[in-house]
């Protein structure tokens, strides 16, 4: 495109140019295959970038992938469309909205994505999540749906490699810290099947895991010779021009950042026959309004330092990781009061996570998670005034074919709020919360 | 979230920087698998070597040496990829797609890169069992039905034509294409295999597998 049809075209309403755009850059391609995302781009199954075709674990070849930008193969039409149908069971369910769906089955959130390559160095990985139970009327109480920002990345990535060399780098876009990550110990990728009804975790969690579409960041990136990776990134409140990564988020639910907020990862990664082992450290600044409505005067600091690790076996039929975190969390109140009644106030997060996979089709996993901290009797209203919430996560899946996946989960809580017992004062049990996840969860 | 949030000023210039930058992508360090100007050597390094390694010479089991392969027969199952005639489940989970839409000469281009790289160093692990595996590499199992594997393979397991070099090669490998070949149909190409490996037990893919890993090149053999 030349400049004269550049200024030429500016004249035109934004919205129409943008489509143009997107559909030049979608759509201009030898030949395009009409169908959706990266196994089509790359006419691979599943397993070449998934560990043991458990999405969203990736193997060597996926990190790759990802890592120089999802552009590996052919240009196609990069959509694809993703659903999740699940029932949940608590043991002991209250008048609280988290168990309102408890016992009932149901179609609880949808994707769609615009994922791959769009040119030889540039790709996309953009979700769109549709929450069938975003909110309830408060007249009628009846749920209702809503459209919104979910993972997001734009990368533009180059690699010079030759025979002493392997030097990939690039910059991506994106609106959650750590979701550039190659590696599924990062704390976007540490996860399990969404799903917000029942209890599936502590209540406190480090910044870093809290900040998806909410924030706008630009990271750069450098993985070289297939062993070292370093990140440095900046993030900030996504709103105004930025504020399509952050769609969808309710304005009283997302956090405000004062001003550009640090990011900093490096790994060492290391692969050896069947065998590959990574050992990472994280951290991130990031200084936060208290109030998401009022974002002025005086900021919580939080500091979050990192440590993971990754240890995958991949040797068909068998897939088998393990995976750590550990995120430790200081939180300087400053001249911020009313939100906390110390000072300062430390977070402690622990996950580890282990699983297994034979012939792409029958897994499992195990799971414990804890997360420990200061008491606050602010922040922690329940009894101990404490956020110690532990216990043990075990699933089981099946993948019948590589777009479908049914599984159960079992989130079983040894300590909830502080308390291994009546953690609420008036005689609820850590196993009041104990919940079963069933889900069906399909991708195409 | 509406169609309208996407189409703010920001994503606007966004998208003239991306289409800017979309021109400027190099033709050298491309990862494209259906571009006739992107050399072989190119695919090999940008796209091949992230499972066969920068010269053939791959780290997981899950993945064969391609270094020293004779040429033919690297040519042959290229071929066999991209028309789906190799139908093995890893060759059509990594490999149809990717070959899809090479062209006859990129095709020839890899399988020279390939064959010229030098050959992957041999490694011992089982001596007992490796002696066994040579015993039958060398001389077959005689009332069997299984004549030696040197009579196509080279005495060295250098391989020639379209039989393929499997000294050094990943014993895994070498196991699992030896039970492919035992019992299904998935490598029609190789169907005379099916003949020579039908009588292996267990223990003699496994002998066999082993022996052949621990080849050394010629130039470090004795």
């Amino acid at each position: 495109m030349n400049i004269a049809n550049t200024f030429g075209i500016l004249r035109i309403r934004a919205h129409y140019l943008a489509g143009l755009l997107l559909a030049q850059l979608l759509f201009n391609s030898p030949v395009a295959h009409a169908l959706p995302a990266f196994a089509r781009q790359t006419g691979q199954n599943c397993v070449a970038c998934h560990a043991g075709g458990q999405f969203p674990e990736l193997t060597s070849y996926g990190r790759l992938f990802k890592m120089t930008g999802y552009t590996i193969g052919n240009r196609a039409i990069p959509l694809s469309a993703m659903g999740i149908a699940s029932y949940t069971k608590s043991a002991s369910p209250t008048d609280d909205p988290t168990f309102a769906k408890d016992a009932v089955a149901l179609f609880q959130t949808g994707s769609v994505f615009l994922a791959g390559k769009l040119s030889e160095n540039i790709g996309i990985f953009a979700q769109a999540t549709y929450n069938n139970y975003d909110s309830q009327n408060p007249d009628t109480g009846k749920w209702q749906g809503k459209w919104g920002s979910d993972n997001f990345e734009l990368r533009y990535a180059d690699r010079f490699i030759d025979f002493n060399r392997d030097l990939i780098f690039g910059l991506a876009l994106n609106n959650n810290p750590s979701l550039a990550d190659p590696w599924n110990s990062a704390p976007a990728w540490m996860q399990y099947v969404p799903t917000q009804f029942g209890v599936t975790g502590p209540d406190a969690a480090p910044v870093v895991s809290q900040l998806g579409a909410q924030t706008a960041g630009v990271a750069g990136y450098v993985f070289l010779n297939q062993t070292l990776y370093a990140e440095v990134a900046g993030y900030q409140t996504a709103n105004g021009a930025w504020s399509f990564l952050s769609q969808g988020t309710k304005n009283v639910d997302q956090v405000k950042l004062q001003g550009t907020n640090p990011y900093l990862r490096l790994a060492l990664s290391h692969d050896w026959g069947p065998h590959s082992a990574m050992v990472g450290v994280m951290a991130m600044n990031a200084r936060i309004y208290p109030d998401n409505l009022n974002p002025s005067g005086p900021t919580i600091h939080y500091r979050d330092r990192g440590i993971d690790a990754q240890y995958q076996y991949l040797l068909d039929p068998h897939a088998a990781t393990i995976q750590l975190s550990y995120i430790s969390e200081s939180i300087d109140n400053g001249d911020v009061s009313g939100i906390a009644s110390n000072a300062s106030n430390h977070l402690k997060q622990l996950k580890l996570k282990g699983s297994y996979v034979y012939s792409a089709r029958y897994g499992g996993s195990l799971s414990y998670f804890s997360t420990t901290g200061t008491s606050d009797t602010t922040l922690y209203p329940d009894a101990a005034s404490n956020p110690d919430t532990r216990g043990w996560v075990p699933e089981i899946f099946w993948t019948p074919v590589q777009y479908l996946r049914v599984g159960a989960q079992y989130f079983s809580f040894k300590r909830y709020h502080g308390a291994s017992s009546n953690y609420d004062g008036a005689g609820r049990n850590p196993s009041g919360n104990n919940t079963l996840f069933v889900y069906v969860w399909g991708a195409y | 979230m509406n169609a309208y949030s996407l189409m703010r000023p920001t994503t606007v210039a966004l998208l003239i920087a991306l289409n800017g930058l979309a021109a400027c992508s190099s033709v050298e360090r491309s990862r494209s698998l259906s571009d006739n100007r992107v050399s072989a050597r190119t695919i090999a390094l940008q796209v091949c070597s992230n499972c066969h390694g920068q010269q053939g010479i791959s780290t997981s089991p899950n993945f064969p040496h391609l270094a020293a392969q004779p040429p033919a027969y690297l040519e042959a199952q290229l071929r066999a990829f991209k028309n789906h005639g190799r139908a093995d489940p890893a060759g059509f989970e990594y490999m149809w797609g990717l070959s899809s839409r090479l062209s006859d000469e990129q095709i020839a281009g890899l399988s020279t890169y390939y064959s010229d790289q030098p050959a992957p160093v041999g490694h011992s692990s089982d001596a007992a069992r490796e002696q066994r595996g040579k015993l039958i590499f060398s001389s077959g199992i005689s009332g069997g039905g299984v004549p030696a594997c040197a009579t196509c393979h080279g005495i060295h397991g250098e391989g020639m034509a379209t039989f393929p070099r499997l000294a050094g090669q990943h014993a895994d490998y070498v196991s699992k294409q030896l039970t492919l070949f035992q019992r299904t149909d998935t490598r029609p190409d190789g169907a005379a295999m099916r003949m020579v490996a039908h009588s292996l037990t267990r223990e003699d893919i496994s002998a066999l597998a082993l022996y052949v890993e621990s080849i050394q090149p010629d130039h470090l053999s004795k």
